[in-house]
């Protein structure tokens, strides 16, 4: 349970890959170390994560570095030697930095990475006020250990293809039926404006549960993001995603809002046919 | 159907119950038993039986079931054991033998058997086809589906779709199906099952088409461990001709065992940030270094824009390995498996349904 620590650990999760996890969990720590916070961001999508991609970081060393370490007993142990930094400063000569956790760089160290270890290495990122996870599309051991210790479940959809929207209810059922608390998985929709046939309404309809934050959809403004290897604040200043980006990190700090990003809907179709799949 | 049968047993106890509730039921008649196969083999001939019922718990006597197959070609020759074992029902299947079945004194599992074997056709080992994903949302589902559809289509054989992504499996939703049974019951029941009655688990999409769904709750997938799916793909392969199994997305126990033991490994991996050829690439040399033991697998991207042979190259260069397929975008397909409809709406003249088409060819010659 998220007792006897300081930091605030947020996991991004979802049941379906391809739904933004990586670039949630990227901004949610940029706007969050851009407002003074210490964070610290660790990619647990352990075989096929893409933070150091998105960021263009090449780290010296990962979390099989740190396993390799702890198994050793190293004396000298710091979980500090195992972080690689990303920092950006802008025009103005303003410094956002923060730390990554990276993910192994083969696949067969990352099948071999034990979940005790993961708890220790979160749990001793007690330095930082933030601690982000990302995490990968499944329910196992190793998520369900991260979901136990995280203080927020953020959990994030794209609800524009039937069985997506069925593993988004199915995913939020288990959540539920595994006795997570209600206020503390918090359902985030993505690309909630983009032109799809599906309704979110309808979707929170569904699941029984309202979306905590929407993301709206801009495709460009990701891609160039993850092609200058910028968190979207600093990539694309202007696009509504990166200010509501800024919204989303703003509900986990208590500070006010600026003005609120308006996420419009498009009408949708699955009310006719969803009691046929979920009724 | 009238079973004009010898049984073949050394068990002189089982061979009489079994010659009782055999002369009880009025499809079969029994017309003698032996204790040894020599006996049965030299003297059956003055019988004109159409059917053997052989044990095969016995090495000598299972050794001698390709005697039966050849001096009797116009009787069914059906093997029994104690236990279901995949090996022992593998040697049967190459015989020509009609199949395994437990030993029973049920006479509808001996006719079911039978049946499931005409049915089933050609006693070869059924084909097994996997698909793998580094990550979701590929088009790993709707490609295996596909292959399903035009593979029975085209051979008119019995296919099987198993739906081994455990936790978020998608292949009811495609068809639009509720179905009675899971993987799950399967593997609950495996060790009571043969082929007979295991078919009842799968549940019939269309002719000869038949999906094994898996399990409605997440959590459920943490009762299949990666041996007993092995064992139902085996028992599997003995109702079927072809089995086209959709893995979890990654590496985990169960994509590493399945993707081992099937002879046709797709890897697939839809073009979406251009990260996908680094992941295609790790994925790929993972199988190649650490399991798979030797055997090619088949790379495949979906949603390549432009669709191209120079894109296809540069792919190629990218990930170090020579490319199966590129698939285009194809829109309509996702609307249909929005709303079941894959099997009505097909575009068939599209380029992705071509490159089906052509791909379907490729593994019903046995070239992939």
């Amino acid at each position: 349970m998220p007792e006897g620590r300081r930091s605030i650990i947020i996991s991004i999760f979802s049941t379906s890959s391809g739904n933004g996890k990586t670039i949630t969990a990227i901004n949610l720590a940029a706007s969050l170390a851009n407002e003074g916070y210490a964070v610290c961001l660790v990619d647990l999508d352990l075989q096929f994560g893409d933070v150091t991609n998105y960021l263009k970081l090449e780290p010296i060393h990962t979390i099989i570095d740190a396993q390799l370490a702890m198994e050793r007993g190293d004396e000298d142990y710091d979980v500090m030697d195992y972080l690689t930094e990303f920092s950006h400063t802008d025009e103005n000569g303003k410094r956002t930095e923060f730390f990554v956790m990276a993910r192994p760089p083969m696949i067969f160290d990352a099948y071999g990475i034990a979940v005790p270890v993961v708890e220790r290495i979160i749990n001793s990122l007690q330095w930082f006020n933030f601690v982000i996870v990302d995490l990968n599309a499944a329910f196992s051991a190793l998520n369900l250990a991260v979901l136990d210790t995280s203080t927020i479940i953020n959990y994030l959809g794209v609800v524009d293809f039937l069985p997506s929207v069925k593993n988004f209810k199915l995913g939020y059922d288990t959540l539920l039926r595994f006795e997570y608390e209600e206020s503390k998985i918090r359902l985030v929709e993505n690309r909630a404006d983009s032109q799809k046939l599906i309704n979110g309404h309808d979707v929170e309809r569904l699941v029984g549960e309202k979306f905590f934050h929407r993301l709206p959809n801009d495709f460009k403004a990701v891609t160039k993001s993850i092609h200058d290897g910028m968190p979207l604040m600093f990539s694309s200043p202007d696009s509504a995603l990166s200010k509501s980006f800024l919204d989303l990190a703003a509900e986990y700090t208590n500070k006010p809002k600026a003005e609120p990003a308006v996420v419009s809907q498009t009408k949708g179709f699955i009310s006719k046919i969803w009691n046929k799949f979920f009724g | 159907m009238n079973y004009r049968t010898i049984i073949v047993d050394s068990n002189r106890r089982q061979s009489e119950a079994l010659a009782l509730a055999l002369r009880n039921s009025k499809d079969f008649e029994v017309l003698s038993s032996y204790a040894s196969p020599d006996s049965a083999l030299g003297q059956s001939t003055v019988y004109n039986p159409n059917l053997f019922l052989v044990d095969a718990d016995h090495p000598e006597f299972m050794e001698m079931i390709p005697a039966f197959v050849d001096l009797f070609p116009n009787a069914e020759v059906l093997a029994m054991t104690t236990l279901w074992n995949p090996d022992i029902a593998y040697e049967v299947q190459k015989t020509g033998a009609v199949g395994t079945i437990l030993k029973t004194y049920r006479t509808e599992e001996i006719d079911g058997t039978i049946k499931l074997a005409k049915k089933r056709g050609k006693p070869d080992p059924a084909r097994t086809i996997c698909f793998f994903s580094p990550k979701g949302r590929a088009g790993r589902t709707t490609l295996a589906a596909l292959l399903a559809l035009n593979i029975v289509e085209k051979t008119q054989e019995t296919v099987a779709l198993i739906d081994a992504d455990l936790q978020f499996g998608d292949l009811p939703i495609f068809f639009d199906i509720e179905p009675q049974h899971t993987i799950v019951d399967a593997v609950h029941d495996i060790k009571l099952l043969t082929p007979v009655t295991f078919f009842g688990y799968f549940h019939e999409i269309k002719k000869n088409l038949y999906i094994l769904s898996s399990p409605d709750r997440p959590e459920y997938a943490e009762l299949i461990d990666a041996e007993t799916l092995i064992e139902i793909i085996r028992m599997a392969g003995h109702c079927f001709r072809y089995l086209l199994i959709d893995l979890p997305t990654g590496f985990n126990p169960i994509s590493l065992a399945v993707s081992n033991f099937c002879e046709t490994n797709f890897v697939v991996s839809m073009i979406n940030t251009g990260m996908e050829t680094e992941h295609m690439r790790r994925s790929l040399d993972m199988f190649r270094e650490r399991s798979n033991a030797g055997k090619a697998n088949y790379p495949i991207f979906t949603r390549v824009n432009p669709c191209t042979i120079e894109e296809r190259f540069k792919l190629e260069m990218q990930i170090g390995y020579p490319l199966t397929d590129i698939f285009p975008n194809e829109y309509n397909l996702i609307s249909m498996a929005n709303s079941g409809r894959i099997m009505k709406d097909l575009p068939k003249d599209s380029t992705f349904m071509k490159k089906i088409d052509e791909l379907s060819n490729k593994i019903i010659s046995g070239e992939l």
